[in-house]
């Protein structure tokens, strides 16, 4: 009996890329354990860090007024390590499924490195920006930190990752066209 | 490759090219963040506890919960500005299984709760100082809390007087005008304009206080 060799096995992305891949879930795994580990430390962390900083979370010394501010932005603080350990964790694998593809789908060369290069940037940076975000909630107070976490992690790596992917997707397009 | 599929290549690529531009600005700057729902304080939790336990005709039930709840301990930290005896009356209509009367007492106690955030925001928006986008916030602030505390008793102030909770509604909408931020085509917020409605809101809820006080202190 013989066994057909396939037409387009899958290639496997550089190591490189697997590693980051994996450390992206680690540090996931990791940053879920803590956030349940340290929950109340972490909480009364913000907390402290909030009511030093009254001018910057609109606090105005009246209890029926600032307990609603400051469990607003202790929820989206808890929901900034959630959504960390989340996308990080999911960003893990879309790295390692999308690198295949590049890997398998572009030709070597300059547009493989740099599509590749790319996702796996894009891919575990932009999880991070959770993590900036709730922790600069404390601080800078909704609104600025998450302005913040935008313009210094989600937009550069949110837009790396989906430059590769429609990159990755045109040439799937034209790899299709002409086979 | 054919002068046809190259001309097809290139118009691919560059539609790609426009759509990368495009989408890439838009989903970068939309990123999900979670959504916040406003969770009852310990206050409001007790209040629906004791409701419950009297609608339900479980009245030694609801007895326990306000006297260990912070409804009680609020009522008495705020003792100076309610009218006298309220805790007393209240545990007195809970020990004598008067619904009605239970009813009556909660709705003064929140009445006088969201009178006196609507006074110390009216005080706090005479202050000087800061800018408008930070007033209007504040004043923003305040009407949330005064309306989480209204809401609560808001069905039992129109069934005992329609006209002022319909007075306290039209003034609470009034003052959401002037604090919401501008979008758009809207004006940006003037908290100037806030403090008028703010003291009409004080000026009803103190109205219904007397005279549900004194309604209550003749029919006991």
């Amino acid at each position: 009996m013989t066994v057909a060799a396939e037409p387009h096995p899958w290639h496997v992305p550089p190591r490189w890329v697997l590693l980051v891949a994996v450390l992206s879930i680690v540090c996931a795994e990791v940053g879920g354990a803590s956030m349940a580990r340290f929950k109340v430390e972490l909480t009364r962390w913000a907390r402290d860090a909030m009511l030093a900083r009254p001018a910057v979370h609109g606090l105005v010394g009246v209890r029926d007024v600032d307990e609603r501010i400051l469990d607003e932005a202790l929820v989206k603080f808890d929901a900034g390590l959630r959504l960390f350990h989340m996308h990080a964790e999911g960003m893990g694998l879309v790295i390692i499924a999308t690198t295949m593809v590049a890997a398998t789908v572009a030709r070597a060369g300059a547009a493989r490195r740099v599509i590749i290069a790319l996702l796996t940037t894009g891919g575990a940076g932009y999880p991070v920006g959770y993590l900036v975000w709730s922790a600069l909630i404390p601080a800078y107070g909704l609104e600025q930190a998450k302005t913040i976490a935008e313009w210094l992690v989600w937009i550069p790596f949110g837009s790396a990752t989906i430059v590769a992917l429609w990159w990755l997707t045109g040439l799937i397009a034209v790899r299709m066209l002409r086979p | 490759m054919t002068p046809g599929l190259r001309a097809l290549a290139i118009t691919i690529h560059s539609a790609l090219a426009t759509a990368i531009l495009a989408v890439t600005i838009t989903p970068a700057a939309a990123h999900h963040v979670g959504a916040y729902v406003p969770k009852d304080n310990a206050v409001t939790i007790n209040f629906k506890q004791v409701k419950f336990s009297v609608q339900a005709r479980k009245f030694d039930v609801a007895l326990r919960l306000f006297e260990a709840g912070a409804l009680r301990a609020e009522m008495r930290a705020h003792a100076a500005t309610l009218p006298a005896g309220l805790e007393d009356e209240t545990r007195a209509a809970l020990a004598t299984s008067d619904g009605p009367e239970v009813e009556r007492r909660l709705m003064i106690f929140f009445a006088a709760l969201a009178r006196d955030l609507a006074l110390e925001a009216d005080r706090r928006l005479a202050e000087t100082g800061g800018t408008a986008e930070s007033r209007a916030a504040t004043g923003r602030k305040f009407l949330e809390a005064i309306w989480r505390y209204y809401n609560l008793v808001d069905f039992a102030v129109a069934t005992r007087d329609n006209k002022t909770s319909v007075a306290v509604r039209l003034a609470f909408d009034e003052a959401e005008t002037y604090v919401k931020p501008a979008t758009g085509a809207t004006a940006p917020a003037d908290p100037a304009r806030l403090r008028p409605p703010l003291q009409r809101i004080a000026q009803v809820l103190s109205t219904l206080i007397e005279a549900s006080s004194t309604q209550a202190r003749r029919n006991s």
